[in-house]
């Protein structure tokens, strides 16, 4: 490509013009893609690694044409994004070619709260959970540390191991050599091998983040899988700082003791490379320690789980070497205690004074005496229901009661049913046909599974604080504002809504079964009817159908787990979310881009803040049409039309509102001119001064884009980009309305103002409110608001254009309006209202009419 | 429902594939056997007959058209359903003339295939005396 300075040459009107043309259509064709992808996360959808790698090298293609467009545009002025491009793509490369645990970038240790989830062959299997139920599900998690796999390949590289590993398991392979003397031979080349430098040196680093004594556990890759290798494995607690190198040496030992060579080969798993993470946490002090299963394994209470406690650390429960009190309590709200067993406790395992456990004998009161509260046992059935329903498997989880009397989860992992307690082979088709449906084959699946509970309706803030743990979500629409529920929630459903929008996203995030886009839900389930919601076959049944609970939670898999939807999960992280939100901030750069959607969003705005840049402006559009919109409003709004935006035959400079016909412009001047819009409130600055402000010319208002000083729309006939610069307001509005709702989004942005921030920040808390009110997903930060929506119907949009333009009317002087922070409800409420007048609620009659 | 369950096979090399199509048809009341080896699939072919049969097209050994043919001849009242992906398109228009009763394109829905599904055993059920 030739290289021209930057500003050196402008290109001219009509390559401008198509390439931006092109870089519209891009734009929206990866943001299409990045939709897909998510929809695809969600469990509806059956596809594979070759759907992957096309779609991820289909988007390739259109972001190299988006940044080889925008450098056009601008005279080669964002050339930095060929390396921003590379940054983000090689290492996407990498995961789609399986590689990158392999690679010298992953970290030989990592600490929990900094792992990406989703890599259990990076972090093994109990530390790649521990790190989801930390991140995702926020429970309390001891602080801690993972040694990796790929410091496991280093030790075993720099010692040499590799080769004589794999020579001493295929001689016991072969029968020339019996388990104990294998195990033997194994363990002892592990004992005696040398930490490397590097990997001691890290190790140390983090260790001196956290304080006192640590637990040290196996993660295998492969353990608390599919298979699990419970207990077969080294645990060492109570371990010192300087015992850690010690006990990382131990754990790595135990891949090979003679009990899991044994199980590896009964699991058929000898032929593959067995790697081994260390999960190093800070020690518990416990007082009371036990284990939870979600079911009951007897499988004589099928409707309860269990729960496992005795005093002292977890040893005494998990290895049953002394008494263990026994709690059984029913999995349905309001979760009743039906039976306590409570055990004579004659010893208990202790933390010992130079390191390590003991035994020491309980004191005679505390013997009989039960070790859980009811508080405990109510919160480690939450914590139990909520690991479940995220895993979507029955679990075994380890916890603790510290002295201080908080919970803590130690770990969780699928819980082996045996095959002969699963319910009797019966025929699932059968059965839920004896179950009443409520709601069938409508809707559209945001993410796949089975939830119950009693249906809660939510409409505002109030509905979402009374939401319990465990209900079914019923909402008119996916508003991004109930994303505050969704971890709690059994299941969702929506009357409208997007697979694609922001709560979509949280529910998948959270695997909880969605479906959106059902009609007449809020009439058909009604508050606290108990229902069970199957999103794989899109129907809703009256009742609890436990066979079909209980039917979903043996099915050997969740796809959650299925290698191509990990994968799927971790190309997301680097494609989805958006970072760059604020073109203001220093790192709205291409050095800032983290994700292909930064990318796309940094060369979206630049290509419009080309088109802006009014000394160009003025050099570049010499002799291009360039419309002045004349109306009663002094907006003094040049338009500029990329075909098909204004009527055919228009003659001279001025356009007329009626020759509009972009439909994303119209709604929003239809909203703009409505009577009383522009000039309601009185405001107290005479008329002349006001208007003066109006249409002013703002030379740089702190936090408004330099020498952009007029009023700029850009468009065609479903495309809107809106600049305004009204008194000392700056607003962006960018907008799609096409018949096809998938196409479609509305941003907005707002900025500025003449007045102190306090007051503009009332300005923007009451846009955010309002903002929230029509579903939009809205960000603040002080005067600052972000407002985006997406994937409605045009209907919808017109809708909210036609909001967005009452607004702006609204919004002018509103600032100086509001003078204590108790005015923004009064305000919004006032807006609110007069769009009540005007017309039906978004809510209202039109949609439970419902569109056959 | 019929008291008769109808005997669905399913062959796809991508073991995922099989692993959310099984429980998914099984909901619907079929009985269901998966493959990931077409050569395996070919075998089991050869002894019992199914009612439908859902087959990749591209696969290693054996391809899909060749388990098409196979479960014909063997039975011609099986109905095979194809699994495409993007590439083999042409192949799969081709494979209708071969009395495939539909062809169905990766990426696809849960509800897509057993909408097929359904329609396939419904031609089946309505064929049977």
């Amino acid at each position: 490509m030739k290289l021209v300075k930057p500003g050196s040459d402008l290109v001219g009107f009509p390559e401008l013009f198509e390439q931006f043309q092109i870089l519209l259509e891009d734009h929206q064709q990866v943001m299409e893609l990045i939709a897909d992808l998510g929809e695809k996360s969600g469990g509806e959808f059956i596809f594979d690694r070759k759907y992957l790698a096309d779609t991820l090298n289909e988007m390739q293609n259109l972001i190299l044409r988006m940044v080889k467009g925008v450098n056009l545009i601008s005279s080669n002025r964002y050339l930095d994004l060929y390396s921003s491009i590379d940054r983000i793509f090689i290492p996407i490369e990498a995961e789609l070619r399986g590689r990158l645990n392999l690679s010298r970038d992953m970290p030989y240790v990592v600490s929990l709260e900094e792992a990406t989830p989703d890599r259990p062959e990076l972090l093994g299997g109990k530390a790649n959970s521990l790190t989801i139920i930390m991140q995702n599900l926020s429970l309390p998690v001891p602080p801690g540390f993972v040694i990796t796999t790929r410091a496991w390949r280093r030790f075993l590289e720099d010692n040499h191991l590799e080769e004589r590993i794999h020579g001493w398991l295929e001689a016991w392979a072969a029968g020339e050599r019996d388990e104990t003397e294998s195990a033997r031979q194994l363990q002892y080349s592990i004992l005696a091998g040398v930490v490397p430098t590097e990997v001691a040196g890290e190790i140390r680093r983090h260790a001196e983040k956290g304080g006192g004594a640590w637990a040290v556990r196996s993660s295998a890759y492969g353990e608390d899988g599919e298979i699990t290798f419970a207990g077969l494995h080294q645990s060492y607690l109570n371990v010192p700082p300087r015992g850690l190198l010690e006990a990382f040496k131990q754990v790595l030992a135990s891949l090979f003791a003679p009990e899991a060579l044994v199980y590896r080969q009964a699991m058929r798993m000898l032929g593959e490379e067995a790697a081994m993470a260390v999960l190093v946490q800070e020690m518990v002090a416990s007082q009371v320690s036990g284990v939870v299963h979600t079911m009951d394994v007897s499988g004589l209470e099928p409707d309860c789980l269990v729960v496992y406690a005795s005093w002292g650390l977890g040893r005494t429960v998990v290895e049953g070497s002394g008494g263990v009190d026994r709690y059984v309590v029913e999995r349905d709200s309001p979760y009743r205690l039906r039976r306590q067993e409570i055990a004579r406790k004659e010893t208990l395992t202790r933390a010992a004074a130079g390191g390590g456990e003991e035994v020491a004998p309980v004191s005679g009161d505390a013997q009989e005496q039960a070790s859980l509260s009811e508080e405990t046992l109510q919160t480690l059935v939450h914590w139990a229901l909520t690991l479940e329903r995220y895993f979507k498997r029955p679990q075994e989880i380890e916890w603790a009661l510290d002295e201080s009397g908080h919970c803590w989860l130690l770990q969780s992992r699928g819980l082996q049913i045996s095959k002969t307690i699963s319910p009797a082979e019966q025929d699932i088709c059968e059965t839920c046909a004896g179950y009443p449906i409520l709601i069938e084959k409508t809707g559209v699946v945001v993410h796949a599974g089975v939830g119950s509970g009693p249906v809660c309706m939510v409409q505002d803030d109030e509905g979402m604080n009374r939401f319990p743990e465990g209900a079914v979500l019923v909402a008119k629409y996916t508003a991004p504002w109930l994303a505050r529920i969704v971890p709690k929630a059994a299941a969702i459903v929506a009357e409208r809504g997007s697979a694609a929008g922001h709560l979509a996203t949280i529910a998948r995030e959270f695997r909880v079964p969605a479906l959106v886009g059902v009609e007449r839900a809020s009439e058909i389930l009604t508050e606290g009817m108990k229902v069970t919601v199957d999103t794989k076959q899109r129907i809703i049944y009256a009742g609890r159908v436990k066979e079909l609970l209980q039917f979903e939670l043996i099915q050997a898999m969740a796809f959650e787990d299925a290698p191509e939807f990990r994968l799927l999960r971790r190309l997301l992280t680097r494609i989805a979310p958006l970072y760059l939100t604020d073109p203001q901030e220093p790192d709205f750069t291409p050095e800032g881009c983290r994700t292909v959607h930064d990318v796309i969003r940094f060369i979206h705005e630049k290509a419009v803040a080309e088109l802006m840049d009014l000394p160009r402006f003025v050099k570049r559009f010499k002799g291009v049409q360039i419309w002045t919109l004349v109306s009663d409003i002094p907006l003094g709004l040049k338009v500029i039309d990329l075909g098909g935006g204004v009527e055919a035959e228009i003659h001279g400079s001025k356009l007329f509102p009626e020759q509009i016909r972009s439909l994303p412009l119209k709604a929003l001047w239809e909203g703009l001119s409505e009577p009383g819009v522009w000039s309601t409130e009185p405001v107290p600055v005479d008329f002349k001064g006001m208007m003066a402000s109006l249409t002013k010319t703002v030379a740089a208002t702190p936090g408004a884009a330099p020498a952009a000083g007029f009023n700029l729309a850009v468009i065609n006939e479903t495309y809107l980009n809106l600049h305004l610069h009204l008194g000392y307001h700056f607003n962006l509005i960018d907008a799609r309305m096409d018949p096809e709702p998938h196409r479609n989004h509305i941003y907005f942005r707002f900025v500025g103002g003449v007045t102190d921030l306090t007051r503009r920040s009332r300005r923007s808390q009451f846009l955010a409110k309002v903002l929230s009110q029509y579903h939009f997903k809205v960000d603040t930060k002080g005067d600052l608001v972000v407002a985006k929506v997406l994937h409605l119907p045009p209907e919808d949009v017109k809708e909210r254009l036609k909001i967005l333009g009452r607004l702006i009317g609204f919004t002018r002087q509103l600032d100086i309006q509001l003078r204590h922070d108790d005015d923004i409800p009064e305000y919004a409420e006032a807006f609110l209202q007069q769009m009540l007048r005007s017309e039906p609620p978004d809510t209202g009659g039109k949609y439970e009419s419902g569109e056959a | 429902m019929s008291p008769e369950k109808l005997r669905i096979m399913v062959l796809d090399d991508e073991p995922i594939v099989c692993k959310r199509l099984k429980p998914a048809l099984e909901k619907l009341g079929y009985e269901v056997d998966a493959f990931t080896q077409s050569p395996e699939a070919m075998h089991q072919i050869q002894r019992i007959s199914y009612d439908i049969v859902i087959t990749d097209l591209k696969m290693k050994e054996i391809d899909g058209m060749q388990v098409l043919s196979e479960a014909k001849k063997r039975h011609p009242g099986t109905e095979v359903i194809v699994i495409t992906g993007f590439a083999t398109m042409e192949t799969a228009k081709q494979s209708l003339q071969m009395g495939v009763f539909d062809f169905i394109a990766k990426p696809f829905k849960l509800s897509e295939i057993q909408e097929v599904v359904n329609r396939a055993a419904a031609k089946i059920r309505g064929s049977k005396p």
